[in-house]
């Protein structure tokens, strides 16, 4: 195990606000913090529970179409449900996977942004755009408040 | 009165669809059709896009299987540039396809097929799922998550990310493997080998129990197709198309694959935006056929590693001619994860992989070009036509689940018919008839260019139209 933060961002980067949460990932990569992994992908995937097992905490960044207003950062536990259905998985059933089947699920958090254009293209809406600056903000106060935040980026 | 059985949605495969089962007067099974309710249509809003961009834009039909589009797609645009690549870029794209083959059967054996054969199909199905795995089975599942992995860091460790690697390109690849990544490679492939043999076994064991299922989960004639080498070898990312019956007869050999459509023609079937392929000489429905590691096994001669041409041998023995059996996809599957991670292991000794000759350069050369590749789930035509300027006029993709489809519907209906009595379905019989489809495991994301996890709908339907019951998963 490591005490790393890692930095999940995932969505559809063609589907205009759909990709904000990869767009997140890539800004705080761009920051290098110290202690601080990011990975971007169009969605949860199962091997995706051998990294998350080995953080020391991870944050899932993802869009929403349901949400109004500013982002929003949320404590995450790892599902109770055992149901998985298909190829991706939602984040608390990747966390119940880490746990299950890599011996553990670190602390977790959910960070949603709304979502307002899901057509085809690359350029964000108003509020999505307002939601990366917001996000990137949001994980850089979370790594100021874990600790272990002044040890070298892993390798 | 005849009646259908719908089931939808089908959980455990990749995209949204629902299946009907008829039912005649005498309340039997008369037929089946696996529907996708989809649609993104990717061939008509690419138009007008430039030929270049579409390695990229086709990549994202799927977020399971890009590297089959990006490299499908490069193989189209070589063709309108008119050029040969260089022999070290073709290597490197083999290399990232036998990685994107291995993690995607991984997934599809490990993670949606094997908690069928583990926990059994009367187990809840709140269990029968990848959790329940991990409690019966920790090591397997884990190692069957981490076989996964590997895969997926072939295509990190060549493209720079593992989803949507902007990579292949016409006219070659951006860059080489360098030392570090090989070397990364090469230090996990003794844990592939030991996961691969180990499922072999888990799935050959469970075969001497599933005796039943074998016989009739798809098992009928068909015809095969997927590429072959010019010596008839195993191919996954070159050579020609073979066709051949379920005799084992070879009835179309070293078909260039830019002649596709003189062999295949495509149907639609009312209410499912998968579109219908059929082996065009003999028409519907006798020109059905089958693509993926069950066919490619069946058309090829030999692979051309050790261990996997011994199981090769073996996997031949079942079948008289052919292995007609769409039960025995697992089997196939397995047995081409162990031919890939043969191949990754010579691959990896050959110093081209750092060369920095690995993009030829040219303009349109021909305003018509087809890439052909093997995709995890079969043969993956792009088909693109251009103006002088390179923008797209007309695109076709033809994916490995369109080929199945109607292996699908046939194989539902055999299932169905064996096991369906009356009206009720029974959780355990809804599984089957589920995985009867899982057997292809189809990526409907593919096959529509739809986007979206899976969820299935059954639908019993009466000799008049009427829905007599409707069951509904995920």
């Amino acid at each position: 195990m490591d005490s790393h933060l890692l930095v999940i961002g995932y969505g559809n980067t063609l589907r205009r606000d759909d990709g904000v949460g990869p767009r997140v990932a890539a800004r705080v990569e761009e920051l290098r913090l110290p202690g601080v992994l990011t990975m971007a992908c169009p969605q949860l995937t199962p091997e995706l529970a051998d990294p998350v097992s080995q953080a020391g905490a991870v944050v899932f960044v993802d869009a929403s179409v349901e949400q109004r207003g500013p982002v929003r950062l949320r404590r995450l536990d790892p599902s109770g449900s055992s149901q998985i259905l298909a190829h991706a998985a939602d984040p608390r059933i990747l966390l119940a996977l880490a746990r299950d089947a890599f011996g553990r699920a670190p602390q977790a958090w959910m960070l949603t942004i709304p979502a307002k254009e899901l057509g085809f293209g690359e350029r964000l809406s108003r509020p999505a755009s307002l939601g990366l600056r917001d996000a990137v903000r949001a994980v850089r106060a979370l790594h100021r408040r874990l600790p272990g935040r002044r040890r070298p980026r892993p390798a | 009165m005849a009646k259908r059985i719908v089931i939808d949605p089908v959980t455990r495969i990749e995209g949204h669809a629902k299946i009907s089962i008829f039912l005649d007067d005498a309340g039997q099974v008369s037929d089946a059709e696996f529907h996708v309710v989809e649609f993104r249509g990717f061939e008509k809003f690419c138009e007008g896009r430039p030929f270049s961009e579409m390695p990229a834009i086709t990549a994202r039909i799927c977020g399971i299987c890009p590297v089959s589009h990006l490299l499908a797609s490069a193989k189209a645009g070589d063709a309108i540039m008119a050029v040969a690549i260089p022999p070290a870029a073709d290597k490197l794209r083999r290399l990232m396809n036998l990685g994107q083959i291995v993690q995607s059967h991984a997934l599809s054996f490990f993670h949606l097929s094997a908690p069928d054969f583990v926990l059994g199909w009367d187990a809840p199905p709140s269990k029968r799922n990848v959790f329940g795995l991990i409690a019966a089975d920790p090591e397997l599942a884990r190692s069957g998550i981490r076989l996964r992995q590997f895969g997926q860091e072939i295509i990190e460790a060549l493209g720079g990310k593992k989803i949507h690697p902007a990579w292949a390109v016409p006219g070659g690849v951006r860059s080489g493997l360098s030392e570090e990544g090989n070397a990364r490679i090469r230090q996990r492939l003794p844990e592939a080998f030991a996961t691969a043999e180990a499922a072999l076994a888990l799935f050959l064991k469970a075969l001497e129990s599933h005796k039943e299922e074998a016989l009739i989960f798809g098992n009928f004639q068909s015809l095969f197709m997927g590429l072959v080498a010019p010596d008839g070898s195993w191919e996954h990312h070159g050579g020609c198309l073979r066709f051949t019956d379920s005799t084992g007869s070879v009835i179309a050999d070293q078909v260039e694959p830019s002649r596709y459509l003189e062999f295949l023609g495509e149907s639609v079937q009312e209410a499912s935006y998968l579109k219908t392929p059929y082996f065009k000489a003999l028409g519907l429905p006798g020109g059905m056929y089958r693509v993926g590691p069950l066919a490619r096994l069946n058309v090829c001669e030999r692979i051309g590693t050790p261990r996997a041409d011994a199981e090769l041998r073996a996997f031949k023995q079942m079948g008289r001619g052919a292995v007609t059996s769409s039960f025995l996809y697992h089997y196939a599957r397995l047995i081409e994860i162990i031919a890939g991670l043969e191949l990754i292991e010579r691959a990896l000794e050959d110093p081209d992989l750092a060369s920095e000759d690995l993009r030829a350069d040219a303009g349109v050369n021909s305003l018509h070009g087809v890439g052909a590749s093997e995709a995890p789930r079969g043969t993956l035509f792009h088909d693109y036509t251009v103006d002088r300027s390179g923008l797209l006029k007309k695109v076709n993709l033809i994916v490995a689940t369109g080929h199945n489809n109607l292996a699908m519907n046939r194989t539902v209906a055999q299932i169905a018919r064996h096991y369906v009595q009356g009206e009720d379905i029974p959780e355990p019989v809804l599984n089957r008839i589920e995985h009867g489809i899982r057997c292809y495991d189809p990526c409907l994301s593919c096959s529509t260019h739809a986007a979206g996890q899976m969820p299935m709908r059954i639908r019993l339907v009466g000799p008049r139209g009427n829905v007599l019951r409707e069951v509904v998963r995920g």
